[in-house]
């Protein structure tokens, strides 16, 4: 399964959005639209979900617990599904202080937890205080999860399968050795908890340097330093990254379900990303 | 403890626009912070006399939240009555208090951050969220509601580095909880799935 990130736009227009999806075309399964991410103010995934709906694409809805309570949550995914949106992606959100509106009252009212609880209670019908709903959702509910993870994160990502979490999407891989360890303990919780679970692995094609740098100030994502330097190093550094991306994509596939490209910029390269996996 | 800390000298200023001013400070949680204490209090006196205010006197309640006699604390310090405005050095809850008592215009001194605590002569910020809903103890004492920076009960985001919160230099909440936890032995106080806060139990909205 490939999947690929599309940032609503941060305005009215939908033109360079669509352009990117377009780009996307006949390669992804589906596009993965975020939700004010890096706590950065864009259109909302809702609006922008539909948008691509109906130009085709299948769309994977981020939905984060930062800027909603239970009623706006629950409303906004109740929309979603009347809309046509039939996958959502759950997470707590990058904390309002690291965007660009600063002194926004952050709400987590619920934690990721819980929404995956309450996403299971909108598919069988009722809302969160268990009145009857008057159609119900039937959402493919997926979560977050950094693959590098200690026993409190593990605890986090355990309590996640058991709220019916139907796939894992990880932040960015640079390192298929700890992946693979990664991978070991997930399977342990889903032999357990006898759950089937897909998980799509994560990676970000690096660009130069500068991009690393900035990446490495993202909560959760850490480039190591020796890719840095060979990026630095690189004649074409763009070129560089790509081959690094294509050689993690190679590794990853026999160890899980799916990647997920998340490009820094557009999706200019992304054809030619996978065409180097192997992958078209 | 309330935890509070002096607003910057120029943002004070420029809240006080009357010119005869007198100050008051809280002999309990500011003092013991060394934010609303006598010498603050003094000092507080000596820099608005400087920027030309007439200060009309000054005292230190024993507790500016909790006033028995308005009228006592008025025979004591006649020289409120000669003012145009209060300043407070005392928690939001000093000078609400205050607030209701004194008939004229009343000025914070302080910004209120948390409710925390002193330890071994050191002070605890954010120790409790107030929330109504008290369930510190699943959680080895650590509250998760105001430790953890986006109050999540059911473990850690994946923000965090090398311990550290995504927000601030900070360790992660639920670093600290794992740990005291698995101390303790309470490990199982946070396998099952925590359900959100119920914020009706806040003072606000009394359940009947």
């Amino acid at each position: 399964m490939i999947t690929a990130e599309i940032s609503p736009p941060k305005g009215t227009d939908t033109s360079r959005m669509v352009r990117d999806a377009t780009l996307l075309k006949d390669m992804a399964d589906a596009v993965n639209v975020t939700d004010n991410q890096r706590a950065v103010m864009r259109m909302s995934p809702l609006a922008a979900c539909s948008i691509l709906q109906e130009k085709g694409f299948e769309t994977i809805m981020h939905i984060t617990c930062r800027d909603r309570n239970r009623l706006a949550l629950q409303s906004d995914l109740i929309g979603a599904w009347a809309l046509g949106i039939r996958n959502v992606l759950v997470m707590s959100g990058d904390h309002p202080s690291k965007g660009d509106h600063e002194g926004a009252k952050p709400v987590y009212d619920l934690d990721s937890v819980q929404l995956l609880g309450m996403i299971q209670k909108l598919n069988q019908g009722i809302d969160h205080s268990g009145k009857k709903l008057e159609g119900r959702t039937d959402f493919c509910p997926g979560a977050v999860t950094n693959t590098e993870l200690g026993e409190a994160g593990l605890l986090k990502l355990r309590k996640k399968i058991t709220m019916g979490a139907s796939f894992l999407q990880t932040q960015a891989v640079f390192d298929v050795t700890r992946f693979s360890e990664f991978i070991e303990k997930t399977d342990e919780i889903r032999s357990k908890q006898s759950k089937q679970i897909k998980i799509i692995a994560g990676v970000i094609p690096i660009i130069s340097e500068r991009s690393a740098l900035f990446l490495n100030k993202v909560p959760g994502i850490r480039v190591p330093d020796d890719m840095i330097k060979q990026i630095k190093d690189a004649k074409n550094p763009e070129i560089e990254g790509m081959k690094i991306t294509a050689d993690i994509i190679k590794e990853l596939r026999t160890m899980c379900d799916g990647v997920h490209i998340m490009p820094i910029g557009n999706h200019e390269n992304t054809g030619k990303l996978l065409e180097m996996a192997g992958l078209i | 403890m309330i935890i509070s800390r002096q607003k910057e000298f120029d943002d004070i200023l420029q809240m006080l626009s009357e010119k005869n001013i007198f100050i008051i400070g809280c002999g309990k949680c500011a003092k013991k912070q060394h934010v609303g204490g006598e010498p603050e209090v003094i000092e507080m006196k000596r820099k608005l006399g400087a920027a030309g205010k007439n200060i009309t006197g000054w005292t230190v309640l024993s507790s500016a939240c909790s006033i028995n006699s308005w009228n006592d604390i008025l025979s004591q310090n006649p020289d409120i009555k000669m003012s145009d405005a209060l300043l407070v050095l005392s928690c939001g809850g000093g000078v609400s208090v205050i607030s209701g008592f004194a008939g004229l215009q009343v000025y914070p001194a302080l910004d209120t951050e948390s409710l925390g605590g002193v330890c071994c002569n050191e002070v605890v910020t954010e120790q409790c969220a107030i929330c109504g809903d008290c369930t510190i103890w699943l959680y080895g004492g650590i509250c998760p509601v105001i430790q953890c920076a986006k109050s999540l009960l059911n473990g850690p985001c994946g923000g965090a580095f090398e311990g550290k919160c995504e927000v601030d230099e900070r360790l992660c909440a639920w670093d600290k909880i794992f740990e005291r936890l698995k101390n303790l032995g309470k490990l199982e106080n946070i396998e099952n799935i925590h359900e959100p806060k119920d914020h009706i139990r806040k003072a606000r909205v009394k359940k009947t």
